[in-house]
């Protein structure tokens, strides 16, 4: 019995290679959890290929991070493989000569947000500017915290923005969340004024208050202290001091954990949550809401001011919002500057 | 004479020396034994007073329980060994206390309670007025940095889903708008600023039980597929009227957008219902089909079978009368005879 060819004559393969064996719905809360791709229909310079590696990363482990797309995939490809994969939403970076807009959509016909980046820095930028750079190895294994900050509830879309992002990341359930899973936070930042957003990723981490920086080095390390100087060992432990001098200044940042975390923390004492930037750094502008997937009527364009055209009977209207929104989509190469943006 | 004193005196003093001789003996070897005794740690010299759990014969919750205790009970039992404050107890301080204790309930005197637990309290006082001092200078010392940074106003808690609190929400945000903020000149006037408009922050979504009811109710209002298309070519319809079509299709969209982002499936387009509804008429039709077919089959089977059966009883019993007639027969095939008697030759006679 022979292998029957695909029928599908303009069908082309598809190759996420995803971790199979993830679920798909929250064993804890019951709820569907959100899965994304990223990936980009056209061809990227380098930095913003870098840029989307990034994002993958900042988007693990509920996606697929050596995701291949070959030139003839579609958006209809994707779209093929993702509903029995069950992913929900796609990120799409996409650079033409005068902007990098990056689309945040929901699959199955979902409203698909677009946003220009004015500037972008890469993860590995970030790390050269530390001094102490960090990265525990467990760091991407559990999905991130989201705060969003200065949106509002007024505007339409950037509430519709808000739904989006708060839908990215799976829901943490408070009564079973352990305080070693939430690593890392991506704060959004909307400025009224200028009406950019400021995309940030941070890593969390946690420090007992009261405890002088050498005493607490110690315990977390194990490396033996320098006692060198010291005439005994009380010197060590006493002569260390009231803390770090940005202590004072946390005061209020500390919070009393429920259980204990690590070996330094322990429960119900205060600790100090500290925040270290890791991850891609962007600023950007929603530029756009479309109805459907890349498709569809645009609900709101340009900063707002020209509520766009809605999806109604004229195929003038559809023709035109296609045109604007279809502009280098059919995966034509267009001329890209090597130079991106930074 | 002097010789009997002499010896009396050397008696007496050899009976004080030997005394004292035996009470320094005596002593040493108490010493010697106390030093063995504290060699050997507290848990292996005194029996063990708290009745050992059976642990075989708990449950799984039970277990856990007990689980986490001891790991509790090491924990502080870790802390107090290095606590200062806490003297560590030998073997030999332990073994003290307990015949103490046991003393006291021989003897059920109330003083000797209210004197131990006296000098506990003492200890206990001296312990917290030295923790106090430490306290109040640390307290002091970051007031006194508060007012040099023009003191702090209290922001009020941002509507959001959150009712536990791990995340401090305006002092996250004054830290990451600090990041940003520190290239600004005045720093302790940008952190103001911030604070201000940081107001208003939104955080992920955090499941809270009395959430779940809601859902559940939810799902029993799901509309069919038909019923479904009837109020997506209302909509349509709608949306066509002249005067207030406009409105009616931007606010649609928004709120279909908005639910759908949220997760929630939106069915408005009657093009997509119907062809669905059509997907779902031909998968129940090839359904009873093959329904049928199966029915059909089954019955197929069982009337040829039954056929099949009743033929062979037939032929069985054919089989045997056969059988039986041969067996007849062939007695009468004597030599010399033809078998049996068919009629005389001349039919009819005279």
């Amino acid at each position: 019995m022979g292998r029957f060819k695909n029928n599908k004559k303009g069908r082309v393969n598809v190759k996420p290679i995803a971790k199979s064996n993830q679920a798909n719905v929250d064993h804890v809360t019951g709820d569907k959890i959100p899965k994304s791709f990223v990936f980009s229909r056209t061809k990227l310079p380098g930095s913003v290929k870098q840029l989307q590696m990034d994002l993958r990363k900042l988007m693990l482990p509920y996606t697929a991070l050596s995701l291949k797309e070959k030139k003839r995939n579609t958006l209809r490809d994707f779209l093929n493989v993702s509903g029995p994969m069950g992913v929900t939403h796609f990120l799409m970076l996409k650079k033409t000569a005068s902007a990098l807009s990056l689309r945040v959509a929901r699959t199955p016909q979902g409203p698909t947000l677009t946003f220009k980046i004015h500037q972008y820095s890469l993860a590995s930028d970030i790390a050269q500017s530390q001094t102490r750079p960090r990265c525990p190895p467990d760091l991407f294994k559990n999905p991130p915290l989201i705060v969003l900050s200065g949106f509002g509830t007024q505007e339409l879309h950037l509430k519709l923005a808000t739904i989006m992002f708060q839908n990215i990341f799976p829901a943490i359930d408070i009564n079973t969340v352990k305080l070693s899973t939430c690593q890392r936070l991506v704060l959004l930042n909307y400025n009224k004024d200028t009406k950019l957003i400021d995309f940030r990723h941070y890593s969390i981490r946690l420090q007992p208050v009261g405890v002088s920086r050498k005493l607490r080095n110690f315990v977390q390390t194990h490396k033996a202290p320098d006692l060198r100087n010291l005439q005994d060992v009380s010197d060590f432990i006493t002569k260390a001091g009231y803390g770090s001098e940005s202590e004072g200044d946390e005061e209020a940042a500390t919070v009393t954990l429920s259980s204990d975390l690590g070996r330094v923390n322990k429960g119900s004492t205060k600790s100090a949550v500290k925040l270290q930037e890791i991850g891609p750094r962007m600023t950007m502008q929603l530029v756009r809401v479309e109805e459907g997937l890349c498709s569809g009527g645009i609900i709101f364009s340009e900063d707002g001011n020209v509520d766009g055209k809605n999806k109604q009977d004229g195929d003038e209207e559809d023709a035109a919002s296609e045109e604007e929104s279809e502009d280098g989509e059919e995966g034509s190469e267009e001329d890209m500057d090597e130079d991106a943006e930074d | 004479m002097t010789k009997s004193r002499g010896t009396d005196m050397a008696k007496k003093k050899e009976k004080v020396d030997s005394e004292s001789d035996i009470k320094s003996m005596a002593h040493q070897h108490a010493e010697f034994f106390d030093k063995l005794i504290e060699l050997i740690p507290a848990r292996f010299y005194l029996p063990d007073e708290t009745e050992k759990k059976w642990f075989p014969g708990l449950s799984k919750a039970q277990k856990a329980r007990a689980k986490r205790k001891t790991t509790e009970n090491l924990k502080k039992a870790r802390r107090d060994r290095l606590d200062p404050e806490k003297s560590a107890l030998t073997t030999l301080d332990l073994l003290k206390q307990k015949i103490e204790k046991e003393k006291k309930l021989s003897h059920v005197v109330a003083d000797d309670d209210d004197d131990s637990e006296e000098e506990e309290a003492d200890n206990n006082k001296k312990a917290r007025t030295d923790s106090v001092t430490y306290e109040e200078l640390r307290q002091r010392l970051h007031r006194k940095i508060d007012e040099l940074k023009g003191g702090r106003g209290g922001s009020d808690r941002p509507r959001s889903h959150e009712k536990r609190k791990k995340i401090v929400p305006n002092k996250r945000k004054r830290e990451s708008g600090s990041v940003e903020e520190s290239k600004a000149a005045d720093k302790g006037k940008g952190k103001m600023d911030v604070e201000e408009a940081a107001k208003d922050l939104t955080f992920g979504y955090v499941k809270i039980d009395d959430d779940e009811e809601h859902g559940k109710d939810k799902k029993k209002r799901r509309l069919s597929k038909s019923r479904e298309l009837e109020r997506a070519l209302k909509l349509e319809a709608a949306k066509k009227d002249p005067e207030k079509g406009e409105v009616i299709a931007k606010k649609h969209s928004w709120q279909a957008a908005t639910s759908r982002a949220a997760g929630v499936k939106v069915h408005d387009d009657p093009k997509l219902l119907k062809q669905s509804i059509h997907k779902e008429k031909k998968r129940h039709e090839k359904n009873a089909e093959k329904w049928k077919e199966r029915v059909e089959g089954q019955q197929k089977v069982r009337v040829e079978k039954q056929q099949k059966r009743s033929g062979n009883i037939a032929e069985r019993i054919e089989q045997n009368k056969m059988r039986k007639i041969a067996k007849r027969e062939k007695k009468l095939l004597r030599p010399g005879f033809e078998g049996r008697k068919e009629g005389f030759v001349n039919e009819g006679g005279k």
